[in-house]
């Protein structure tokens, strides 16, 4: 039996073939009776057997018809009779003109639009029905969307939907939206891809989706099975306002995790910032129980943590250091990040190896549909980035690079630092590779690089290295995984080179290579499993302090390279018991091997780690297990609701980490060592217990959360008084195991929309530590309990944006905290030929408290949309006020006289613009 | 849009005033009485020197603050004393010779005139190696002076060096002539040269504690940078080596980290001192200092002008060419010099060319008597 298979194109092209047909319908003629019994049958057959059992010949196109089943028994019934109750019901169209039958399937407006409307109309359906082909792409929330094998019995059971939430406008996934139903209250959200997976009953749904940042929307679908649904939003400026759907927000007050943050960029950018350049981590530093030591100075503390307790992750890639140029600015770069997730609480359990927090740094994948790109021009920095497709649509790339021209910035430094020269860059590239429906490659890479010289012939550079890849692929509606496997790399060098005779190189490298695999898997409405594997292999020189040149007479010496293995295993479940109360609880077991070859110190046990009770040493070989620490890691949370709008959650959470940072410097310094525990230093151990309540206010426009915790920390590095922590080959005597603990409460106010939007947080938070064990030898403030360097009591913030217009923007932000504590020389006395002073206990004084305001005005190019290029520009002030505040204070001996100083970084108000151009 | 940026880029630099504030915290004078104890046992032929003294609060103007009327005694772990007698100089404590046996440990025990005891631990007696050389080394910007010593026992290891530097050096004019309070009269005694000195105010240590000898080779003492004035003519050094033990190296190397390096960014931070002296009574009371026990050794370099040929010296002070100070009657002259703020250096036509003190008197900064060792 010859058939005309229906090309797409050929189809939609024969307008007036199908006019024609539509027209001939008229002559549709009786045939004989038919008697036919279809259960569950599939379209080729029920064509065989109608055309077995008449004489018409169907013509129709099994792309479209191959998802159908059809169910029908009849006796003795008329051809038109059988067509009907066959194709009506699941929106065929069926048309005969002579002998032959069309089968054409659209939504049930073409057979009436085919017969009652003009050409035009026509047409747009046609072209309609060549989209439904496809996985249907869901734009406009008016509109209702068929999905799934239909069948013209339409029961309410269970079927799972699934697709991707992408931008309209560029094709790019949206990560982290929150789509439910109305009617059946279950709710997915979309994963980093924008794939979602959701069960809903057969049937109509409206499905609300909320999208961190945008406003809310929703589309209907009418459910017949499983199916696909790529759900397309628009941008907001595009987009009417909504009132109504308002208050059918998803909020906070709804997901299990607790202590989560989630920032985009578009929010970032709001923020005023140092320079006019947005910067990721300051605006991190806004949000409660976030701080940092200073104000130039790099990396952040969470909740009482160190700033090593801090997994900083840029597209999957570990960063260890995440600043430029002491911290004045974020390593990342504003025009490529697309979001941010910090996680101080919760911490999901396919994470690990850091006790305090995860922060996610996510890269926008590029543009797929055409070529765009940005620069921007500010005081200190230039950006340019790049993006577009590579092939039609599957292939995209994004690149980003910055530059920095701020050799004059040191000139706001005090003057002993003024002849001091510094410079940055950094690159990221990003490729996006979408191979079919069910898998995904995604590569980045990211390099950066600072050098500088602090008024002396001393010159200090650093860069961190990284390179992923990732590949996602889709099982099917239940079952996802991706693997991800990368490369990582910091490495500082501190160069002389003034004196031929002294010249020298320092250096310091840490690099891992790691491979994850993460699967998600969806069982039912109710359970949410999450399981997978990571492992790192680490590999560190400690450093190296190596002549350079022919004159010099520097001995070598360098430290042996260190390498060990992290592993870990982890499953995890969100079960929601019922519709008021879910819960998530996960387990990760991790498995740390220090490896050779090494020479390993071993000493007297029970005695203090001192060179005189040094027992022995001993040689292991290449990859030989020297040590093995292991142990599980707790993390539960869980979520009640009292209303729809009020929530209680509380949280578990247990973790180890496997490397330190060594800095007895009060911020991360570029001359900071990182440490792989060893069989004289062991991983530190945290836990946290956290409870929080949640508010929304106004239809879920205002969030309030309190949140408190209560964490200990056990084998924290400090380091004994007057330790040295560069090129030393007995690190273990030198630092001390403490233990600490911290507790806080929390309190955030958020507004995400209307004229009026920002956040404001206060926190008191105090972290204490005390070294206790006897067996380390001298003990920091005799044992007591002693702040941290970054403890700050009281903390409040307030960042605020307002809107006049829409290409109007006023922000402000206003930072109060206690100062960090110090310690003080309280006393002076003369010895060995010099005055010299005498200092408190460690950290029992602090430096002033601290308070900053900035203000920013942005105004934005018109927003006509065929315009080549769109402008904005950002002026503002930073800290307003002037306020001296304290970076450190410091004493010194100068000819023979102590005198104190107290070192401000930005101690005036500080003006900036700066401009920027998108094409 | 260019012109916009370039002004606000020289308003951002204009607004930036100073960001280095002295700073004077609040701080409670609870802790700020501390007893100060400086010194060593000297266990051989030359005399033990303990210096008491009391810290003072930051903000004094003066550090000096003795300790009086305390009464110290050596004692030995096998009960035997050797008391120290106080000295006419306030705070200062000493003993002659004591000859100990190195084969004993020693304590000191201080009774102050307020009758608390502070005791020291029981130390052990260090011999200093003798001092093989002291050399140096003349570089482009300086002169770099090193020692060499050795201990064939393996025994000494840690090591604290003291010095006193010794220096010709000139005024900038050589004055003939002299204000005798009445007239100008030739000069009696040059004031041209001159010898300055120093004692060392920066801790020096040295270990041999990471060699398979106890060797110390070419150990940096101190550098002098060629613009010195210590190098405009010949420069001694008389360097002083005490051993210490472990201990007592540690807390110099802590006190040297925590006094002498603060300050710029990456400084570590500064810590508290632990010595080994104890108030018998209340072990919480913090006492600085360490009592170590041994004996010291010393050595005294010369080095010529000679040696260093190209180092260009920069005078302290500013020196305008002199004047001409025109007299015609005595009450001129004494209008002139009768302060002693300036100095008649020769005559001229119509009086005598005067100059400032500090341009023309050696002994603003020196003594112009010859120091007995000199050579």
């Amino acid at each position: 039996m010859s058939r005309y298979r229906f090309s797409i194109k050929l189809f939609c092209s024969s307008i007036l073939l199908l006019f024609s047909i539509s027209i001939c319908t008229a002559y549709a003629q009786k045939d004989n009776a038919i008697s036919v019994d279809f259960k569950q049958s599939k379209i080729s057959e029920v064509i065989i057997d109608l055309e077995s059992k008449s004489s018409f010949h169907f013509y129709y196109d099994p792309k479209i018809m191959d998802s159908l089943s059809f169910t029908l028994k009849a006796e003795n019934k008329s051809i038109v009779f059988v067509l009907d109750n066959l194709f009506k019901s699941v929106g065929v169209n069926y048309t005969i003109f002579k002998k032959d039958i069309f089968l054409t399937k659209n939504t049930q407006l073409v057979v009436q639009e085919i017969t009652n409307n003009p050409v035009s109309q026509t047409v747009k359906n046609i072209v309609d029905l060549s989209q439904s082909v496809k996985v249907q792409q869901a734009v406009t929330p008016n509109k209702l969307y068929e999905i799934g094998m239909k069948t013209n019995e339409l029961k309410n059971i269970p079927a799972i939907l699934s697709g991707n939430l992408k931008e309209a406008s560029t094709g790019k996934p949206i990560a982290g939206a929150v789509i439910s139903s109305q009617s059946s209250n279950v709710q997915a959200t979309t994963n980093q891809s924008g794939y979602y997976t959701i069960e809903l009953l057969t049937g109509q749904n409206i499905l609300d989706i909320k999208t961190p940042g945008r406003e809310d929307t929703q589309r209907q679908v009418m459910l017949y099975g499983n199916g696909k649904l790529n759900i397309e939003l628009k941008e907001n400026i595009l987009s009417l306002k909504e009132v109504e759907i308002l208050a059918n927000k998803v909020s906070n007050t709804k997901s299990v995790e607790m202590g989560v943050n989630r920032l985009d960029i578009k929010t970032i950018k709001k923020v005023p910032s140092l320079f006019g350049e947005p910067d990721i981590l300051r605006v991190i530093l806004t949000l409660p129980g976030v701080q940092t030591v200073g104000e130039a100075s790099t990396g952040f503390n969470v909740r009482g943590g160190s700033t090593d307790q801090n997994l900083i992750l840029l597209n999957d890639a570990t960063i260890y250091n995440p600043s430029h140029f002491f911290g004045f600015f974020s390593a990342f770069n504003p025009d490529i990040v697309k979001d941010v997730e910090l996680y101080k609480s919760t911490i999901p359990e396919n994470y690990g190896g850091r006790l305090a927090s995860v922060l996610e740094v996510t890269n926008r994948t590029g543009d797929k549909k055409k070529f765009t790109g940005s620069a921007g021009i500010g005081l200190i920095t230039s950006r340019f980035n790049i993006e577009g497709p590579i092939d039609n649509g599957k292939t995209s790339f994004i690149f980003g690079g910055r530059v920095t021209y701020s050799n004059w910035l040191l000139k706001l430094l005090p003057k002993d630092y003024e002849q001091s020269k510094a410079s940055f860059y950094d690159l990221n590239i990003g490729i996006n590779h979408q191979l079919n429906e069910k898998n995904e490659i995604n590569i980045s890479g990211y390099y950066s690089k600072d050098d500088f010289k602090l008024n002396t012939d001393t010159s200090y550079n650093y860069s961190n290295q990284n390179g992923s890849i990732k590949w996602k692929h889709t099982f099917n509606e239940k079952l996802n995984v991706a693997f991800t496997a990368g490369f990582d790399a910091y490495d500082y060098s501190i160069n002389s080179n003034s004196n031929p005779i002294n010249a020298y190189k320092l250096g310091f490298k840490i690099s891992q290579t790691n491979f994850k695999t993460d699967f998600r898997y969806k069982i039912g409405d109710k359970h949410q499993f999450k399981f997978g594997l990571s492992a790192i292999y680490y590999k560190l020189n400690p450093g190296s302090f190596v002549p350079v040149g022919n004159e010099s007479l520097v001995t070598a010496d360098i430290l042996p390279a260190e390498q060990a293995l992290e592993s870990a295993i982890y499953v995890g479940d969100e079960f929601k018991v019922t519709e008021a109360f879910s819960i998530n609880a996960g387990l990760r077991y991790s498995l740390y091997n220090y490896l050779g070859p090494q020479t390993i110190n071993n000493y007297a046990p029970n005695l203090p780690v001192t060179e005189d009770n040094l027992l022995s040493t001993t040689q292991y070989g290449d990859k030989k297990v020297i040590d093995t620490y292991k142990g599980p890691e707790i993390r539960v949370s869980g979520r009640y609701n009292l209303t729809k709008d009020f929530s209680v959650k509380a949280s578990y959470n247990t973790l180890r980490q496997y490397i330190h940072l060594l800095s007895n410097t009060t911020a991360i310094a570029p001359t900071d060592i990182w440490k792989l525990s060893d069989p004289n230093i062991k991983p530190q151990f945290g836990s946290q217990v956290s409870l929080g309540l949640y508010k929304n206010y106004s239809a879920n426009t205002i969030e309030t959360s309190v949140e408190v915790y209560y964490k200990k920390l056990k084998d924290y590095l400090d380091y004994k008084s007057g330790a040295s922590l560069v090129l030393n080959h007995a690190i273990e005597r030198d630092v001390v195991n403490t233990n600490g603990k911290a507790y806080g409460i929390e309190f955030l106010m958020k507004k995400n929309t209307g004229k009026l939007t920002g956040w404001m947080s206060y926190a008191y938070s105090r972290t204490m530590l005390r070294t206790e064990d006897l067996e380390q030898g001298s003990l920091v403030n005799e044992g007591s309990f002693y702040p941290a360097n970054h403890d700050k009591p009281h903390a409040f913030n307030f960042t605020g944006n307002y809107a006049f217009k829409q290409r109007y923007h006023l922000s402000f932000n206003v930072t109060y905290s206690t100062g960090r504590p110090i310690t003080l020389p309280i006393a002076k006395y003369y010895y060995a030929g010099s005055e010299r002073v005498y200092y408190s206990d460690r950290n029992a004084y602090r430096i002033p408290d601290y308070f900053r305001t900035d203000i920013s005005f942005n105004i934005e190019g018109n927003y006509k949309v065929n315009q080549r290029f769109r402008n904005s520009f950002t002026m503002g002030i930073y800290n307003v006020t002037g306020r001296k505040n304290a970076y450190s204070t410091y004493f010194t001996q100068e000819n023979g006289v102590i005198s104190g100083y107290k070192l401000s970084i930005f101690a005036s108000m500080l003006p900036f613009v700066s401009y920027n151009i998108k094409f | 849009m260019k012109n916009l940026f370039k002004i606000c880029f020289l308003f951002a630099i204009v607004a930036i005033s100073s960001c280095k504030e002295a700073y004077n915290p609040v701080v409670t004078a609870n802790n700020s009485n501390l007893l100060v104890v400086e010194g060593i046992i000297n266990s051989g032929v030359d005399s033990t020197i303990i210096k008491l003294s009391r810290t003072v609060i930051i903000a004094n103007k003066t550090v000096l603050n003795p300790e009086t009327g305390a009464t110290l005694v050596v004692e030995s772990d096998a009960n035997e004393t050797f008391p120290l007698k106080e000295d006419l100089k306030k705070g200062t404590y000493f003993a002659l010779a004591l000859n100990l046996n190195s084969a004993k440990k020693y304590r000191l025990k201080i009774s102050t005139s307020k009758g608390v005891i502070y005791l020291s631990d029981y130390v052990e007696v260090k011999t200093s190696p003798v001092i093989d050389e002291v050399n140096y080394e003349v570089k482009s910007d300086g002169l770099q002076v090193n020692l060499n010593t050795h201990d064939a026992t393996n025994k000494s290891i840690y090591y604290r060096w003291e010095y006193k530097e010794t220096w010709i050096f000139h005024a900038k004019f050589i004055s003939t002539l002299e204000w005798d309070g009445n007239s100008i009269v030739p000069r009696k005694i040059g004031i041209h040269e001159c010898w300055g000195n120093e004692n060392s105010s920066k801790i020096v240590l040295g270990t041999t504690s990471k060699l398979t000898q106890d060797v110390i080779f070419k150990s940096p003492i101190t550098f002098i940078p060629s613009t010195s004035e210590k190098l405009s003519d010949t420069y001694s050094i008389l360097v002083k080596q005490y051993t210490l033990t472990k201990e007592a190296y540690e807390f110099w190397q802590n006190l040297k980290k925590s006094t002498e390096s603060l300050g710029s960014i990456f400084d570590a931070q500064p810590s508290q001192l632990t010595g080994n002296i104890h108030n018998a009574d209340n072990q919480q009371e913090p006492v600085i200092g360490y009592i170590s026990v041994g004996t010291v050794e010393q050595k005294r370099i010369f080095v010529s002008k000679d040696k260093f040929p190209n180092f260009r010296m920069v005078y302290p002070y500013e020196c305008m060419e002199p004047s001409i100070a025109t007299i015609k009657s005595p009450g001129d002259a004494k209008q002139y010099f009768g302060d002693f703020t300036s100095i008649p250096i020769e005559n001229a036509p119509t009086g005598v060319y005067a100059s400032s003190r500090q341009c023309a008197d050696c002994t603003v900064r020196g003594t112009n008597k010859r120091p007995a060792f000199w050579q």
